[in-house]
Parts: structure tokens; sequence; C-alpha cells
């Protein structure tokens, strides 16, 4: 113990004091009414019953949910599709994987800002080439029906590549043979992607959809700088509900029990996830 | 026939590159053109000249000089910090015996469910209640001391490190420290970079914790100054842009100095799980 204490210890501290007990603190916040200065006040479960009754809150739920589903299917299928289109031994596959893994490593901040510039209803690109064309095109970000797919799909530009590199490495610890017997045997190539491929990629699959829908269920930085929630309240995540409730309205008791609530949500899709996939058929490759 | 589909398949491939490239262009673009230019042309037109008058009133007027040391400091800190502090924490987790090792490490990994912003209102009561609010230690603090994410994985795979060595060393009389020293770090430097490119991306591109804990405009990083630009000139997207450019670029050095080190630190941190 002596000689491992100085090794655990720094660590330990930041975990306990800076992620144990902050989660702690968040439970007991969650039962009182607070504004970070007048004295807190205990009101039992008046915030979770606020909460149920709040619109807010679930209008906040179904726009995250919404931001999911835009993102993670979409990003997920182009990402596969990237990782079958460079799984192949041929000339400059490293420069092309490096060049679609490039805007994983762009601030999201930064990227949200240029993002907005080219989705500008006036002079951005998209409406300037739609013009050319002879459309006229819709103010992308000030309309409620498509600012909140154009945050989605800037999350989806981020990641995208990101997410092929894990497709390419479980692509890479399947055995050649399989897909050798599979041809002989006259399957098609598409059948010998969702028969071979597809099952084998089972475990990069659910490691690549639990990360990304964790991180899609927090998506925060490219709605504050894109929307700011808005137009009206159509790109208000509940990430975004949280910050504002708190650092805005000040109701910290409210803001603490609808980050729990968020908990909760997080851990039960993560669990169904994980059933889905324990369910699914996987092959025994030795 | 064969030669058009392998054109037609390079063609396929560098513009999906396109793609990922588009908007660093446009970025670039719109950051050398004063703002009349901007909008007189088109988006993807390459400025005639090279108007550097943008980011002279960013990098000088609007102090962005300043914010760009911050976001380097802060991040520098960040990273040594996490990095030292969880190779430490992952030798002992998988390299030393000791009483409740397993509990604690369980207790790491319970930490990596809690989402970010469960943590955000208790960590700026703490900070407020120890006075550090608006100061570079409140920036840095609740991260620097180690991410139960990047120990988790350097645990992972010291623990695949052949034993052998480890064994032999401590026989030959080696101290914990110097086996750290000459032996771990050498043989774990894949994961010990991909530990430092975790943590430098995600110090020098943190935005929400920052936004809260900070309130001056001394203490603030590029992400929120950037962001404050961007809603109090929203239609001057010649000096916006310039702006987000100064965070992107290091970044872009970044990735193009250490792309395989990146590219392979990736792989390793999926395969791992």
């Amino acid at each position: 113990l002596a000689t491992a204490a100085p090794f655990i210890l720094p660590s330990l501290i930041g975990v306990l004091v800076f992620l144990v007990v902050p989660v702690v603190i968040v439970l007991v916040l969650s039962f009182y009414q607070w504004n970070f200065l007048s004295p807190p006040h205990f009101t039992g479960f008046a915030n979770f019953a606020t909460m149920t009754r709040n619109y807010h809150v679930f209008h906040a739920l179904e726009t995250t949910a919404f931001y999911v589903l835009w993102n993670i299917p979409v990003q997920t299928v182009i990402a596969l599709g990237l990782a079958v289109l460079l799984n192949r031994a041929m000339p400059a596959m490293g420069f092309f994987r490096a060049l679609y893994v490039l805007p994983y490593m762009a601030t999201p901040v930064a990227m949200a800002v240029v993002w907005g510039w080219v989705f500008n209803s006036q002079y951005g690109l998209i409406n300037q080439l739609l013009s050319g064309v002879g459309v006229h095109g819709p103010d992308w970000l000030g309309s409620t029906t498509t600012a909140l797919p154009v945050v989605a799909m800037v999350n989806t530009w981020q990641y995208a590549g990101y997410n092929m590199l894990f497709f390419l490495a479980g692509m890479q610890t399947i055995p050649p043979g399989l897909y050798e017997a599979a041809a002989i045997d006259g399957a098609s190539a598409f059948r010998r992607f969702t028969s071979i491929t597809l099952p084998l990629l089972s475990p990069t699959l659910l490691f690549v959809l639990v990360t990304d829908v964790i991180g899609s269920f927090q998506v925060f930085d490219t709605v504050y700088v894109m929307t700011q929630g808005g137009p009206g309240t159509s790109t208000t995540v509940i990430n975004y509900q949280i910050y504002s409730t708190a650092f805005r309205n000040f109701d910290v008791g409210s803001a603490s029990a609808i980050s729990l609530l968020l908990f909760g949500v997080i851990l039960v899709v993560t669990f169904v996830q994980f059933r889905i996939f324990r369910n699914r058929t996987t092959y025994e490759v030795s | 026939m064969k030669a058009l589909r392998y054109t037609a398949f390079y063609a396929c491939l560098a513009l999906i590159g396109a793609v990922f490239v588009t908007p660093y262009l446009l970025a670039l673009f719109g950051a050398f053109k004063s703002q009349a230019d901007l909008f007189a042309s088109s988006p993807w037109s390459p400025p005639h000249s090279f108007y550097t008058g943008n980011f002279r009133t960013i990098l000088f007027s609007d102090d962005f000089l300043r914010y760009l040391g911050n976001t380097a400091l802060v991040t520098a800190v960040l990273t040594a910090g996490q990095v030292c502090f969880g190779v430490t924490a992952a030798y002992a987790f998988a390299r030393l015996e000791f009483p409740g090792r397993d509990a604690l490490f369980a207790l790491y990994l319970a930490t990596l469910m809690v989402p970010n912003v469960v943590t955000l209102v208790p960590l700026y009561t703490m900070m407020r209640q120890f006075h550090l609010t608006n100061t570079y230690w409140a920036i840095v603090l609740p991260f620097v001391l180690g991410s139960p994410y990047t120990i988790f994985l350097m645990r992972q795979y010291f623990r695949s490190l052949p034993s052998e060595v480890f064994a032999a060393a401590r026989v030959d009389g080696c101290s914990e420290w110097r086996i750290l020293t000459r032996i771990l770090i050498p043989m774990g430097k894949p994961i010990i970079i991909t530990a430092t490119i975790i943590a430098f991306v995600f110090g020098w591109n943190n935005f929400l914790w920052p936004l809260i804990v900070t309130d001056s405009t001394s203490m603030q990083v590029l992400t929120v100054s950037t962001a404050a630009l961007q809603s109090s000139f929203s239609d001057q997207w010649n000096l916006v842009l310039a702006a987000s450019l100064v965070s992107l670029v290091p970044l872009l050095l970044f990735f193009i100095t250490f792309q395989k080190h990146i590219v392979r630190s990736v792989q390793l941190s999926g395969v791992n799980r």
C-alpha cells in the first residue's frame, strides 16, 4: 500500500473531489430551491414534481431524441461505407483515411461558426450554389424545420471519419479466408457484407453506437454557437436546457433535477443498446 | 475498363474528401477577405489579395492573442497533469498489488458513466465556495488530476505488456519509480501518446466549463471568446471566420504533424475496450 499510494493519490483525489462529491452534491441540490446567492431552501421532491409538469423539459428531451435520430443512423452508415471503401490494399488509402479523420480534431465551437457561414441564408455556400441553379434556398438556421437537422449534420460531418477508423480496425481483424470461402460459394459482395462483415463487426458497432449516443445526448457547443437553442425552442436540447436553467434563470434545484433525469435517460438507453446487441447472433471465429 | 473503374474509385474518394475539407477552405478564404470583398464575392472564390486586416483586428484590438495564450497555457497544464497522474495511476492499477485495488478501479469505471453536465452545477458551486471562479485554477483543476477514461485505456494496455520484464526488474532490485520510468514508459509509449492526444484535444476544445467558470475577458479561452465575438458581431463574417481560424489552425498543424500517431491512437482507444 505504501508503494502504491503516491501513484494513485493524485488521480484518486481528482476522482473523489471532482466526480464523486459533485454527484452527491447534485443529488442534494435537487431537493433544494437555490439561486447560488440566498441560502438554499429545502423543498423535498418539489423540483421533480415541477419537472414532470414542465413542458420545456419534455420538449427538450424530445428535441434531443430527434437530434440523436438525425445524427446517429446517418453518421454510422456513412462511417461504415467509408470503412468499406478504404478497407483495401490500394495506393493512397492512408492518405484518404487521414483526410476523412481530419474534422475529428476541429474545435466544435469554431467549426460551428464556420458551418453557420456555410448555411448563411444570404451569402452562404449552400444557398449561393442553390441560387446558381435557380433555387431560392431556405433560411436554414432560422427555420424551425431545418435548424435541428443542420446542427445534427455538423456533428455527422465531424465524427463520421472518426468512427470509420473503429470500423476499419474491426474489419482488419476479420480473417480473409471467410471472404474467400464465401466468394467460392457464390455469395455476392452485398451478401458477404451482410453475412460476414456486419455480424463480425457487432462488437465495434456496439462500442461506436454506445459512445456516440452518449455523446449526442450531451450536445451543447454547436447548439450554443449556431442557434442558441432557437429559433423558438426548436434546437433547445436537454443540455442547453440545463445550462439555461442553472446559469441564466439561476434555478439550481431544477437544473440539478433535470441533469439527474438526463443521467437516468442515458443509463437506460445504454442498457437497452447492450441488451439488443446481446440478443443478436454473433459468430465465434478462432 | 479497369483503368476507368480505378479512376472512378479515386474520383469518388477525392469527392468525399472535398466534403471534409471544404469548411476549412471556406473559413480560410473568408478570413483573408475584407468585409466588402466577402459580401461581393462568392464564398468559394479565393481572395484576390491576402487581406490581413481581420487578423490584425482580432489579434490586437480584440485581444485574441491573450485568449490564444490562455488556451495554450490551460491546455498545456491540463495535458501534462492528466498524462503524468494518469500514467502513475494506470501503472498502479495494472502492475501493483494493494488492498482495495479492484474496488477503487471499479469506482473509476463507474465515474465514466456520469455525463459531464451532471457535475457542472456542483463544480461551479465548489469553485465559488473556494473563491476560485475566474482563475486559471478553476479552468484546469477539475481535469488536471487525471481522467478516468485515459487511466482505463492505459491500464488495459499496461496489463497486456509481458509481465516477465517487470518481474525481472523487481528481482534485480529496481524501485517502482525506476520500473515506471525505465520500462513502463518506453514500452507503453503508443498508449501514452494516445492519452496525450485525447487530453490535448479535450483541453483545447473545452467550451462549456470555461464558459461558466470565467466571466472576465482576461481569463477567457479561445472557444469562449470566439462564441462571444460571433454573437456580438454576427454580421461581420470576415472577423468571425478569422477568429475561428485562430482556434482551428493550431489543431490542424498538430494533426498534420502527428497524423500517423493520431490515426493509430484512435484505433487503440477503440480496440482496448
